[in-house]
């Protein structure tokens, strides 16, 4: 019964949103409001219909219903609670489920807005969001249904994998969801500017929120995936090149020139063609990172169960992209503009180059990730791209993109002069240059870091010089310091959120620098009462212990004190666990955590029969945790951007409406 | 991308458009040079080839000391984690194509790597590395890629694309 309710709400679903399409483009050709009001229902209709359908299923998971072949996958008797509503998204029918979900979210909450300034796109946002919609809906439907019987009935489940339960990796998905699909609203109105002609910034400001709040999403998922690998899978890493996480990583790329270039766009008026071609190339990777997560075809080491919906995503990708081509070429003529840069040296001209990075980047990560398809295709073996060719590619373009971030604040619209810019330049350059001399003298003499450093740190005064400049400006009208900063910020959100963004960026450069650059390891043996010494640390074994756990647990700890020059700083305790039931081991590294490095110890081996004696993995990873820092602070950046902001909003749209009384 | 465009009064404006749009297409020409010559370099020598078992055994000559990437189910009973002194540990393991026809085998060692936690019975592994004169195939440092069960299901049987094909990605 639950299941049957399940599947028949699904199925209305799909049914609003062929309905919904269908209504708005009958209602626009007709031009009659009340089909396009229905339409607009129809597409609201699915986010209930959805909230049922999910619920259902996790009613199934609760009561433990085998029978829903799903349900078996993912859920098993024993499994946590919160684990059963969190296996919603688990498998593989279930997430996409999940996804119709939040996509049903996204579009409702767009679609119930009433749009004042943008009336006129509305019919054919429906239709745009409608054939979305009902793909995904169909997969859904009738490919990946998660509703699908058993034939036979089994005692209990496969249950959620150990590794999969920790915290990031419960909120990682929906995370990676929320930014995913996010960006399928600006790629909507994009596409319904174009198809009614309606060509100026309006569709970028009715959707520059949702952009910023799915590229915050997707930012929040990178970053949480990141962490996630670090403590769990017990490499020392958080970011390995696979073909999974370029796919979240593209149309992040692609996200972040758009919400550079647009502003070219809103100033200007030029772009209006590249901005275009770059919402449609974002929404086209993420319905292609969705299949390529999804179907297997690139050896990755994130395993999804091969299916049907590999081709079907390929086909909607390619027809999304032909319809998106046809729009753009048809408006080709409005989409050009008079205006022309005025020079090589105006921030217009910074955005520019902001951009060729950004797409030089994510054009190599697409090249190295398709590249075992490419080679297959034209020498006929599968090659592989891996880590140290990235990076190796990759570097400079990073490191120009790290130099661009503090000068293009510098340059003003128009045009700047050089002799300006040389003096706004000159110090912090010369302070940056005094700092990796600095260094060297410290003995750090890898020449690819120094030279990131000397970015990182260029970039860094030049962006807290704005913020500086801008304090010292309002506290000439006599605010005190604390109140000319908070304000600052407070009146110039979009600005000084961006700034704030860029310094976060900055921190995790910092970070990735010393790890990347600096990371040491080592393995050894030690009986208890010995030491290990690795960069200014030492560790002593002092005893083993294994006991019992929570659960089916099976605990085997190793108590270490670690001395940093000679001084006790801290014990750890890095351990192993195994679920005895299904003999999953699992490796829990113990971190001493500073600003400078953290002392990072893997319990590799003990043997109960040399009860004094293990083995142990130690990484020293230096400055890592300013990639989480500067996380930290680049998500705060992204919400001061994207802060509602009532006043100015109004204002905006009052202005963006006037300009639209004039132009017809 | 450069959204510049020109108007056609006047001879000099048309030269100087023209000059400029001399410049844009050599500055463009000079940029891709620069982004090919970095991929290239960067990708020189350091490709590796992907290849299941049976296909490295049907090429095994031409595929010795080559710099591989092996994708592979392996089997439980093989995994053998060995401390040869404090400093040395080796881990090995075999990889098949298909548990239920498991010939030909592959033999993987790796040193001083520990024993991930995802090495069992019917994992799907990923090895970097290559193969010396004896056949055993040398794992690099942190070549080890166990397929991360990313949402824990069994696969389909049939229609595996990297031509593994197996029943279980990860069984409990």
């Amino acid at each position: 019964m639950i299941v049957d309710i399940g599947y028949i709400s699904l199925l209305l679903a799909f049914l609003a949103a062929i309905y919904s399409a269908v209504a708005a483009w009958y209602g626009k050709s007709k031009n009659e409001e009340r089909w396009i009001e229905s339409a607009r229902n129809a597409t609201i209709a699915t986010l209930p219909l959805l909230l049922v359908s999910s619920a259902m299923l996790i009613a199934s998971i609760l009561r433990n219903d085998f029978s829903v072949e799903y349900v078996w996958r993912v859920s098993s008797i024993e499994m946590p609670t919160y684990l059963k509503y969190t296996a919603l998204w688990g498998g593989q029918a279930g997430s996409l489920l999940f996804w119709n979900l939040v996509l049903a979210v996204f579009t409702a909450v767009a679609m119930a807005n009433k749009w004042r300034s943008q009336k006129d796109l509305i019919p054919n946002a429906l239709i745009v969001i409608s054939l979305t919609q009902i793909f995904f809906l169909g997969i859904s439907a009738f490919v990946e249904n998660p509703f699908a019987r058993m034939e036979m009935v089994p005692a209990n489940g496969n249950g959620l994998n150990p590794l999969l339960r920790h915290p990031g990796m419960i909120i990682h998905p929906p995370m990676l969801y929320l930014g995913y699909i996010g960006f399928i609203i600006p790629y909507t109105f994009a596409m319904a500017a174009l198809m009614a002609g309606k060509l100026d910034d309006g569709w970028i400001k009715a959707t520059r929120r949702w952009t910023l709040t799915a590229w915050l999403f997707l930012s929040l998922g990178l970053i949480l995936g990141g962490r996630w690998a670090y403590d769990v899978l017990g490499w020392g890493g958080y970011w390995g090149w696979d073909p999974v996480e370029n796919a979240s990583l593209m149309p992040w790329l692609s996200g972040t020139a758009f919400l550079h270039s647009v502003m070219i766009q809103e100033k200007r008026q030029m772009f209006k063609w590249w901005n275009m071609v770059l919402i449609v190339i974002t929404y086209s990777l993420v319905v292609w990172g969705t299949f390529i997560v999804r179907s297997g075809v690139i050896s990755s080491v994130h395993s999804f169960a091969r299916s049907a919906i590999g081709p079907l995503f390929f086909g909607f990708v390619v027809i999304m992209l032909l319809f998106s081509a046809y729009w753009i070429t048809k408006r080709r003529d409005q989409l050009a503009t008079g205006n022309k840069l005025n020079s090589l040296l105006s921030r217009e001209a910074a955005f520019l180059y902001n951009n060729f990075l950004i797409i030089t980047i994510l054009v190599i990560v697409f090249f190295f990730t398709h590249y075992p398809m490419i080679s297959e295709l034209f020498i006929g073996e599968q090659g592989f791209v891996g880590p140290p060719v990235y990076e190796k590619a990759l570097a400079p373009l990073f490191t120009l993109l790290v130099i661009l971030m503090g000068i293009a604040p510098l340059t003003m619209w128009y045009r700047s002069s050089a002799k300006r810019l040389g003096i706004a330049m000159r110090w912090p350059a010369l302070a940056a240059l005094i700092i990796t001399i600095g260094l060297f003298a410290l003995g750090i003499r890898h020449w690819g870091a120094l030279l990131g450093l000397w970015a990182t740190a260029f970039a860094a005064i030049l962006t807290l010089l704005e913020f500086w400049k801008g304090t010292r400006a309002r506290m000439k009208k006599g605010e005190p310091v604390w109140t000319a900063f908070s304000r600052l910020m407070a009146r110039n959100r979009r600005r000084y959120g961006g700034y704030w963004i860029h310094m976060g960026v900055l921190m995790m450069a910092l970070g990735i620098i010393g790890i990347e650059s600096f990371q040491q390891e080592t393995q050894l043996r030690l009986e208890t009462g010995e030491r290990l010494t690795l960069g200014r640390y030492e560790m002593e074994l002092k005893g083993m212990e294994r006991y019992p756990g929570p659960d089916d647990l099976l605990i085997t700890e190793a108590t270490i004190n670690v001395y940093e020059n000679g001084k006790f700083v801290r014990t750890l305790l890095p351990r192993t666990e195994l679920y005895t039931r299904t003999g999953q081991p699992m490796t829990i590294p113990s971190i001493r955590s500073t600003i400078a490095d953290d002392f990072y110890v893997i319990l590799v081996n003990w043997e109960p029969t040399t009860a004094t004696a293990a083995t142990f993995r130690v990484f020293l990873n230096p400055l890592v945790n300013w990639v989480w820092a500067g996380g930290f602070v680049f998500i705060l950046g992204t919400l001061i951007a994207a802060w509602p902001d009532k006043k100015k909003e109004t204002v905006a749209s009052r202005a963006a409406q006037a300009a639209l009384g004039a132009a017809d | 991308m450069a959204d510049t465009t020109w108007t056609n009064d006047g001879e000099d404006i048309l030269t100087k458009a023209k000059s400029n749009r001399l410049k844009y297409i050599v500055g463009g020409v000079l940029l891709l040079t620069a982004v090919v010559f970095l991929v290239v370099n960067a990708m020189r020598g350091s490709t590796q080839l992907y290849k299941t078992v049976n296909e490295f055994y049907a090429e095994q000559s031409r595929l010795t000391g080559r710099d591989l990437r092996i994708g592979g189910i392996v089997i439980g009973d093989s995994i053998k984690f060995t401390e040869i002194d404090a400093q040395t540990t080796r881990l090995e393991f075999d990889v098949v194509d298909d548990l239920d026809n498991p010939s030909p085998v592959l033999h993987i060692v790796a040193m001083n790597e520990p024993m991930p936690d995802l090495l069992q019975h019917e994992a799907q592994a990923l090895i970097e590395g290559h193969a010396n004169e004896n056949g055993v195939f040398m794992a690099n440092q942190g070549g080890l890629l166990l397929k991360c069960p990313t949402r824990y299901e069994e696969l389909d049987p049939a229609g595996h694309p990297d031509g593994i094909t197996n029943s279980t990605s990860s069984e409990q």
